[in-house]
């Protein structure tokens, strides 16, 4: 075997999916708002927060972790469309401040409100799903069936998304309505509908993020628990250039496996300000990001 | 049939159009011409709800669209070339036209099948993306674009723009069979006033936003003094 | 109306003079006010330098007539509008928007706190420090400024608040964690302020006056030193950045040069913030430096008012008295102090006070209000 594969190695990088999942499906989410608004949802994680909460607030009536999960997604497609539809809309064609300071704004009153409702203590919802690692013979393989749950619950979100844009009448006009408005609504596109509907799908997206963290057995979720994964998020979808969905999800996946091994290996504490030196040294270099592909314009 | 009363538009201080008042009659091919910046494009873009008027009326059978929103004029038959074509650069040639079939009235299938037989060149396409395309066949894909919604009024700004003469030829010559063959109505807005006076049954000079002449095509065209003050075409 | 007056009678109205029914107090006012707006006008620097004096006394006359409580919060409220003042260049003169000046104004607090207790030094020297030292992590995000935009430089900055956080955790031996860091040496004031205020040094020891006097007059001299570079031509140049950064260019502003000279003086001045309000509270806790202090920072720049001096000194005053204000409407309105909502309640007004005023107000209290009055004044003058 390589010697790079290592079970010390291997095992970092399974343990690397798990939070790279999730940080791909917040840089997914960041970049579906970007493309269609122009807008970066800073409270793209608190409001994925709130989506869980939402459907994490009813495990306390024994309601079963299925219900949950699923009701998170609507919860946070529900938050999304009310902030665009109120929040986002108004400020369309104001200068590129205005948005920030209403999304930072939105991130620390969604995380106020649900830490009023549910207290800061963090919270996990255990899925029907053991967090045992399996064994190959006699070879433990870092790797439990939840955690084959968390990867494969992003991973079909994220193909069902992608599918969603590529093969669907709905999704051909979400990306018409994101890359040209006006010959959009030319040819009788729904607008200012498909914006709505993107905001949702990226929240509901990152609804799924969030549970997915409060999931893990030794996680759990607070109130501002999705900073972190919304910061790594956020560099997965910049470096990747914010306007592409694959360069979202293979920054993402890339970033938590380098994490792991920035934990494993040096500091845990080291994590966020490595990423952050990935960040600008891939920013210096291309500053439109590694998957941006140049349009050609001909004229 | 559109029949366009006082209608008047402002972008700030600048009157772009001031009460204008035409007919566009339908299955007939009605050119729009002037000089730059005579509210030939503005024109267009109120039919489409794209600039609010400040004031006049737009009726379209009955219906009136002053106040509507652009997509439901789309959807109410009315489909539209914006000036520099818009074709979705990013798309493949087949996606521009499904997303024109979607809230048109016909068949994608047989939308593509009447669409390629049109203009054969987007046919070998269909795979390629947009921004890959020829000036000329960009405005093919465009109109193809425009008219597998099967719409009733077709507004054309500047097809010429960009494209050889051969190839404005061309173009103008599948707007005429467009109409003769389909019964379509074309507002075609021309800075080239020539080639469009060849294909209009009617044509309307603007000049500065106020209509300068409405007529038959053949008159405007064989009126010296509006070739002359208007269209700054020579002899 | 006289915009609908024809001017032959405007005209004939200023040559008559003014109107003789006019109140002898209004003419002095009058008179004053115009004097004033000369003298700003000839002496822009030594007018300025008047008003701070002016304002310093005042505020120094203040904190020897109220309470330790007031001057506690007085002091505090100066620090942070320094902080805010400098966050208030970045975004409003050169179109930047950070949201890791909480993280600037963590370096300025610990390093005061570390500096102070490593070394025999003066105050002075120690808030000197703490300036540099803000002024170097400025340099070192700012950098990358030069080439991120909007987004990409905001979602950066706020992924520098968030890494402060582990960065304290990685120097615990230095920060001391979540433990928290005591200030040792400065808690005493230096024995000319103590002969000056007229009492023994050990009993100022726990007082807040003498803390509070020092915050004032560095205060002023930093809104000083702030006001002209806000009016200097190299200020004015830079305000033109954020309009058009291709005009910008065209009067000599060299973009990447003065992106990261905002940063730096934001940065400078978001560490002394820290420094002072480091000599003021003498404890520095880890927890205080969270992604929300970064955000309740820019919100107190927002609602304020982006850009102007007043707007950063009405932030600073809104920090320091938003605790007390906050802690009264939840005990008013009948909650228990302990309970979820109220310890969350700081956030929730200052969240939803930002995204009130970004949707109603976006000039802030101070924008909003000069609005109002140049365009009373505007009205008048068309009356006259």
């Amino acid at each position: 075997m390589d010697a790079f594969l290592t079970s010390r190695n291997v095992s970092d990088i399974l343990h690397g999916l798990v939070n790279g999942v999730v940080f791909g499906l917040v840089g997914l989410g960041l970049v579906l708002i970007w493309r269609a608004t122009r807008v970066l949802n800073f409270a793209l994680g608190a409001m994925a927060t709130g989506g869980a909460y939402l459907g994490l607030g009813l495990l306390s009536y024994q309601v079963p972790f299925w219900w949950c999960f699923l009701l998170a997604i609507p919860a946070g497609m529900l938050l999304g469309g009310l902030t665009e539809r109120f929040l986002v809309r108004p400020l369309y064609g104001k200068p590129e401040i205005n948005p920030i300071v209403a999304m930072v704004g939105l991130l620390i009153l969604i995380e106020a409100v649900v830490g009023s409702i549910w207290g800061t203590r963090q919270r996990s919802v255990l899925p029907p799903f053991s967090y045992v690692d399996f064994h190959l013979g006699a070879n433990v393989v870092q790797l439990s069936p939840l955690a084959v749950f968390q990867v494969t619950a992003a991973v079909v979100l994220a193909l069902a998304i992608g599918a969603l844009f590529r093969f669907t009448n709905l999704g051909l006009q979400l990306r018409a309505s994101a890359v040209a408005p006006e010959v959009s609504r030319l040819l009788g596109v729904r607008v200012s509908r498909m914006l709505t509907l993107g905001w949702m799908l990226a929240c509901g997206v990152a609804a799924v993020a969030a549970v997915i963290v409060s999931s893990g057995f030794i996680s759990g979720l607070t109130p501002s628990g999705m900073e972190g994964p919304f910061a790594a998020g956020f560099i997965a979808a910049a470096v990747g250039g914010l306007e592409s969905p694959t360069g979202a999800l293979v920054g993402g996946v890339s970033l938590g496996i380098l994490e792991s091994f920035v934990t494993d290996y040096w500091n845990p504490n080291l994590v966020l300000p490595v990423s952050l030196l990935v960040l600008v040294v891939v920013l210096m270099v291309r500053p439109h990001g590694l998957f941006t592909r140049q349009v050609v314009r001909r004229v | 049939m559109i029949r366009i009363s006082g209608l008047s538009v402002s972008y700030g201080a600048v009157r772009a159009l001031r009460d204008v008042s035409l007919d566009v009659p339908t299955g007939q091919i009605t050119a729009v011409i002037g000089a730059n910046g005579a509210g030939k494009t503005t024109l267009l873009r109120a039919i489409s709800s794209l600039v609010r008027p400040a004031g006049g009326s737009i009726d379209f059978d009955g219906t009136e669209l002053v106040g509507m929103r652009t997509e439901e004029v789309a959807r109410h038959g009315i489909g539209h070339v914006p000036e520099g074509r818009g074709v979705i650069e990013e798309f493949t040639v087949l996606e521009n036209l499904r997303l024109g079939a979607l809230h048109g009235r016909g068949k994608l299938a047989a939308g593509l099948e009447t669409q390629f037989e049109l203009f054969p060149a987007l046919a070998s396409r269909r795979k390629q993306h947009a921004g890959t395309l020829s000036g000329g066949e960009r405005q093919m894909l465009a109109m193809a674009r425009a008219l597998i919604g099967e719409p009733s009024v077709l507004l054309l700004d500047e097809p010429s723009l960009g494209l050889a003469p051969i190839v404005t030829r061309d173009v103008m010559m599948t707007i005429r069979a467009l109409c003769v063959d389909r019964g379509l109505t074309v507002v075609l807005v021309e800075q080239n006033a020539m080639s469009a006076l060849q294909v209009a049954d009617r044509a309307v000079v603007l000049h500065l936003g106020v209509v300068a002449a409405d007529d038959r095509a053949e008159v405007v065209r064989a009126d010296e003094n509006l070739r002359h003050y208007y269209l700054g075409t020579a002899s | 109306m006289s915009t609908t007056e024809p001017r032959a009678s405007h005209e004939a109205a200023s040559l008559a003079g003014p109107p003789r029914r006019r109140g002898a107090v209004r003419e002095i006012a009058r008179r004053v006010a115009s004097a004033v707006v000369q003298g700003r006008r000839r002496h822009p620097v030594l007018s300025r330098l008047l008003v701070t004096v002016l304002a310093v006394c005042v505020a120094l006359v203040v904190t020897g007539l109220v309470s330790g409580v007031t001057d506690l919060d007085l002091a505090t409220g100066a620090a942070m509008s320094i902080v805010i003042l400098g966050l208030s260049f970045l975004t409003g003169f050169s179109g930047q928007v950070s949201l890791g000046n909480g993280a600037f104004f963590g370096v300025g607090c610990y390093v005061f706190a570390i500096f102070a207790n490593h070394n025999n030094t003066s105050i002075g020297e120690d808030l000197l420090v703490c300036t540099a030292a803000g002024a170097l992590a400025g340099l070192i995000v700012g950098l990358p400024a030069t080439r991120l935009r909007g987004p990409y430089l905001a979602g950066m900055t706020i992924a520098v608040a968030i890494a402060f956080g582990s960065l304290i955790d990685q120097f615990s031996t230095w920060t001391n964690g979540d433990q928290g860091l005591n200030v040792q040496s400065p808690v005493t004031p230096p024995a000319w302020l103590a002969n000056f205020i007229g009492a023994p040094i050990s009993s100022l020891r726990a007082t807040y006056m003498w803390r509070a006097d020092i915050t004032v007059v560095v205060a002023g001299i930093a809104f000083f030193l702030m006001a002209n570079l806000f009016q200097s031509r190299r200020g004015r140049s830079m305000r033109l950045m954020r309009e058009n950064e291709v005009a910008a260019e065209l009067v000599g502003v060299s973009l990447p040069a003065a992106r990261v000279t905002a940063f730096v003086v934001a940065a400078a001045c978001a560490g002394l913030g820290g420094g002072l309000t480091t000599l003021v509270d003498t404890t520095v806790f880890g927890s205080l430096f969270s992604l929300s202090l970064s955000i309740q920072i820019l919100t107190l720049l927002v609602i304020g008012g982006i850009g102007t001096l007043s707007g950063s000194l009405i932030g600073g005053l809104l920090y320091a008295y938003s605790i007390t204000w906050i802690a009264e409407l939840v005990s008013g309105i009948g909650l228990n102090s302990t309970s979820n909502l109220s310890s969350e309640m700081n956030n929730i007004i200052f969240g939803a006070l930002l995204v009130i005023t970004v949707l109603v107000a976006p000039l802030g209290i101070a924008g909003t209000l000069r609005f109002a009055i140049s365009r009373r004044l505007a009205g008048r003058r068309s009356q006259n």
